[in-house]
């Protein structure tokens, strides 16, 4: 028995040493933000670069006084990309680190997973870069924002281009977890909605090593065009995989939104050359918003900024709404944050929607040309953002079911 | 015929291709459980620490043939040691210990290196660019020369176990490491020497696979599995049939990817798994009564 | 002859029964109790297993989540009885429990090792690619549990007096076991297994049968979890995760029972929170976990020699 309590002391003392029992000191008046994402493995890029946004956002807003006479301070978790992790560090920050906003994730199924957390705990939570399609559906709640143009969105936009300007049979391969599935998804209504054809559907599963197994079934059903829904380190293994099978070459190549970071691009530029991707924010767009952000952020990190700077613009419209409604109260910043237009973001001027609490967003195809995303086409916001769906099934009467021409 | 060309014998390629490099990989292992009677949890950190020291002597030299040479020595001389200081206390011991303290040994590697190196993913750019046309697609240099040079090595080995002197002996001491000692071989070091030389063919084997599979920490536990699964089929402690049972399963995996979702095949190779565990646990070459 | 219950055991019980009324417990340490008192406690299934009988799993966390995808699946689908849950995790873990210990309890040594590793490799493979149980993502946002209708399992204070709940009833079984005549016939099994075949012991069957309490034990722990997640992932079931109760099982003191407990939620504890600071840890815990094997295979509170009977409950 004495062992016993030997033994429990020295355990105990070990996790007071490592700063378990330690309760920090606070300075007055603070207010604490969460940050959430992934910090390392596949998505880490996203999730590193939503972190220097919110440091950003969050300086510039305490250098001006901070939220309601609050400096704000930002707790960083990482979710590992899984949702397990995700809600355990959601709820930690909601229950023990006191936040009154929660940024995050990046990967698609942990951001659902803490949605119903923050739905739980009613905590304003602001979605960045996660694109299923479900989070401005069936998973909404009135706490959600997001500024990030989903898989309906993206699909929407890519589809007519690709359909009118690349090549009328695609072969859809995509990630196959939430996103991935999701942008196939619709991807492939809206191209078969315009009359192309979808000519093969493969899904490889998160973090797969060696697509190869894929290929041959990608070459036998000849397709025009390859529709790529990956993300992170995947991208850039298939990009080096399919340039080293010639498949580079021999198809027309698309992708989503948040398919490769800009920063990523000068690795594989070559695999890369003529891929059209879509995006929200390219730091080569000459649009003078564009230009402005990325001069601020290239100062103040030394690189430039991409899609990320969505979490840049969910800091600020919260800060704004928590000013208007003059309470940190999630319902009333809820309120305030419905239907608010803001200046400043990285784009300009955005505006969400009532309904679903989305940014109706402007998007851009790309072609990438020697390692640099080149502006092609324009995408008008209101095109492509489609109607409100709250509660409704986004994917009811769909089919992966492969419809043959000829 | 287009399916043969275009879907199935690429296939059977890549089954080839990943199976060379699983044999020296699974063969240190078997040899590690014949001689020593440690079955190596940590034999997959091996694998990936190859990789690293990969990345660590091309950052220098910007050599992989010289990173070739280089890491298979660092991690062997880093395996000796190990095996020194925490494996061969427990040689006496229940071969379970051993499990749990490499498991032990692999936490510490993983992390060490995650530690050193970051957990992103890192890339080594193939030392052969370019691609062949064969078979009715462009197959990838690098991967041929994989093969080639994996299928070098197993050869190189079977001629060392063989027709050396020391090979010889090395083969002499899995059937039986007492009558070895009887006749005055210092077995210690005989020990040490083997334990090392299966760190140096799993860190190639890491090295090898790197430029396709990219460098990442968690890259040994994916691999350690399937290992494990090479070395039950080919019989625990039978060199030639660690490397036949490499190819068997790296085919086979590449095969069953034709019939069913990639994503499933793992639950057949188990299966067979599971299935020559029950029915012959000596697996295709092994000695009876090492399991049974 | 010792008792079931101990006085000491019942004085940690009402201790630990106290414990939500602490000022100190905030919500989100509550819910870290829970944690770690359910790992705690399926370290001590384990333990029955490891300890007393011998056999190291390495797929016990395919026990866990089998438990916890049970209930998820129930859950689901508007079944909210935690009686009903409870009752098809055990059918569902028992089904797969029987095929797996009678499998790898047929030969001696590593082979159990082996197939439960490989078997719980089968079980994480399958729910990770199954679309149906949502595939990688696993089962989310499952609604509250009820004992009854009305009576939500809903506060942390309350799941945290039901895993209270489970570690007593899973504690008390595990020490009847122990102290009967069936638990020292396994530990003459993990002394010399032969010489307990000599003695006219059916070996097969008394192996299988402690690998079926503890693997019950286990997914009854992993059929609570979803209660305090509302999830249920594949991660759950792979196998480093069973490493992990296997680490627990080692630092506690293996063959002990309250060791493992110990072991367990300090592994927790450690992992969870001390993740938010550090990251290094892992390496700590492997570097334990060799010096133990190396120099005290008896873990912290072990006893004096793992090989030897054990004595009266200390």
């Amino acid at each position: 028995m004495k062992r016993v309590l030997g033994v429990s002391l020295i355990l105990a003392l070990v996790l007071v040493a490592t700063g378990v029992v330690v309760v920090p000191a606070q300075a007055p008046k603070v207010v604490k933000i969460g940050d959430i994402g992934s910090k390392v493995g596949v998505f880490e890029g996203y999730g590193k670069y939503q972190s220097m946004m919110i440091q950003m956002a969050v300086e510039e807003l305490n250098a001006k006084g901070g939220v309601l006479g609050h400096k704000i301070e930002v707790v960083v978790e990482d979710d590992e990309t899984k949702p397990a992790p995700a809600v355990r560090k959601t709820e930690k920050l909601i229950l023990q680190d006191d936040v009154k906003l929660v940024v995050g994730a990046v990967s698609s199924g942990a951001t659902m997973a803490i949605m119903d957390v923050t739905k739980k705990h009613k905590t304003i939570h602001w979605n960045a870069v996660s694109c299923a399609e479900f989070m401005r559906t069936t998973k909404f709640h009135k706490y959600y924002f997001s500024n990030q143009p989903d898989s309906r969105m993206q699909a929407n936009g890519l589809a007519k281009y690709i359909y009118d300007k690349m090549g009328k049979k695609v072969y859809i391969f995509y990630t196959d977890y939430a996103m991935g599935q999701s942008d196939g998804r619709q991807f492939k209504t809206a191209l078969e909605q315009l009359g192309g054809e979808v000519v093969g559907v493969a899904g490889a599963p998160l973090d797969t090593k060696d697509f190869s197994p894929w290929f041959g079934a990608i070459n036998q059903s000849n397709p025009d065009v390859l529709f790529l829904a990956f993300a992170g380190t995947d991208s850039l293994r298939l990009m080096t995989q399919l340039h080293s099978f010639g498949m580079t070459k021999k198809y027309k190549l698309a992708g989503i939104d948040c398919f490769l970071l800009q920063q990523d691009l000068a690795a594989i530029a070559e695999p890369m050359e003529g891929f059209v991707q879509l995006a929200h924010y390219s730091p080569y767009n000459p649009d003078a918003n564009m230009q402005a952000f990325n001069a601020k952020f290239k100062k103040k990190f030394g690189v430039d900024g991409n899609i990320m700077a969505g979490a840049y613009d969910g800091v600020l419209f919260w800060a704004a709404a928590v000013e208007k409604a003059k309470s940190f109260d999630s319902d009333k910043v809820s309120e305030a944050l419905e239907g608010m237009c803001m200046e400043g973001t990285h784009i300009g001027r955005q505006c969400i929607r009532k309904e679903d609490h989305q940014v109706i967003m402007d998007m851009h195809l790309y072609r990438v040309e020697k390692g640099k995303n080149v502006p092609i086409v324009t995408l008008s916001g209101k095109d492509t953002i489609g109607e409100p769906m709250v509660g409704k099934d986004p994917i009811a009467g769909f089919s992966w079911e492969i419809k043959k021409k000829n | 015929m287009d399916y043969l060309t275009a879907v199935l014998l690429p296939q059977l390629l890549h089954g080839l291709v990943f199976g060379a490099a699983l044999g020296l990989l699974s063969l240190g292992l078997t040899v590690v459980f014949g001689l020593l009677g440690v079955m190596n949890f940590a034999h997959g950190e091996l694998f990936m620490m190859g990789a690293y020291a990969g990345i660590v002597v091309i950052a220098l030299t910007h050599s992989f043939w010289v990173a070739m040479v280089a890491a298979p020595l660092m991690v062997g001389v880093l395996a000796a040691i190990t095996e020194v200081a925490t494996i061969r206390p427990i040689y006496r011991r229940e071969p379970l210990y051993g499990l749990i303290l490499t498991f032990g040994l692999a936490l510490v590697f993983r992390e060490g290196i995650r530690q050193i190196f970051g957990g992103d993913m890192r890339r080594i750019l193939a030392p052969l660019p370019g691609s062949t046309p064969l078979l009715g697609m462009t197959y990838p240099n690098y991967r041929l020369f994989l093969l080639a040079i994996s299928s070098a090595i197993l050869l190189a080995i079977w001629l060392f176990f063989t027709k050396t002197r020391a090979g010889i002996l090395v083969r002499a001491a899995v059937q039986d490491a007492e009558m070895l000692d009887g006749l005055g071989v210092n077995v210690s070091r005989l020990f040490t020497w083997t334990f090392a030389g299966a760190a140096a063919l799993a860190s190639l084997a890491g090295l090898l696979l790197a430029p396709v599979y990219t460098v990442y920490p968690q890259m040994g536990v994916e691999m350690i599995l399937l290992a494990f699964i090479v070395v039950i089929l080919g019989g625990m402690g039978s060199m030639g049939g660690s490397v036949v049972a490499a190819f068997i399963i790296g085919i086979a995996q590449s095969i069953f990817t034709l019939w069913m979702n990639p994503q499933r095949v793992a639950i057949a190779i188990f299966g067979i798994m599971i299935v020559v565990l029950i029915a012959r646990p000596r697996g295709l070459f092994g000695r009876e009564g090492v399991l049974e | 002859m010792s008792r079931v219950f101990g006085w000491r055991a019942a004085v940690v019980f009402a201790a630990l029964a106290l414990l939500p009324l602490s000022p100190f417990m905030s919500r989100y340490y509550l819910l870290l109790a829970f944690d770690a008192l359910l790992f705690g406690a399926i370290a001590m299934s384990l333990d029955l297993l490891m300890g007393y009988t011998g056999l190291v799993s390495f797929g016990h966390a395919a026990f866990y989540g089998l438990g916890a995808y049970a209930t998820a699946v129930l859950l689901e689908r508007g079944v909210l009885s935690l009686w009903l849950c409870l009752a098809f995790a055990v059918v569902v873990v028992g089904i797969y429990a029987l095929v797996v210990s009678y499998f790898s309890t047929a030969r001696r040594g590593i082979y159990f090792a082996l197939l439960t590793l490989i078997f719980a490799e089968v079980v994480y493979t399958f729910f990770r690619y199954t679309q149906a149980f949502g595939g990688s993502d696993g089962i989310q946002g499952l609604p509250d549990a009820q004992l009854w209708p009305g009576a939500s399992i809903d506060t942390p204070v309350k799941k945290y007096y039901l895993v209270l709940g489970y570690l007593l009833i899973a504690y008390a079984i595990c020490r009847v076991v122990v102290s009967s005549h069936f638990g020292r016939v396994l530990v003459a099994i993990r002394e010399n297994e032969d010489r307990a075949r000599f003695l006219g012991y059916d070996v097969q069957r008394y192996k299988m049968a402690a690998c079926m309490i503890s693997a019950l034990l286990t997914g009854l722990g992993g059929a609570i979890y979803p209660v305090r997640s509302a999830f249920a992932t594949p991660d759950l079931m792979v196998w480093t995760e069973s490493g992990e109760f296997i680490i627990s099982v080692m630092i506690g003191g293996i063959g002990t029972l309250v060791g493992p407990i110990i072991g367990g939620a300090f592994f927790t504890i450690l992992r969870d929170k001390v993740s938010s600071y550090v990251d290094w840890y892992f390496i700590v815990i492997g570097a334990v976990l060799v010096l133990i094997v190396l120099f005290m295979p008896r873990g912290l509170l072990g006893l004096r020699g793992w090989r030897r009977p054990r004595r009266a409950a200390a």
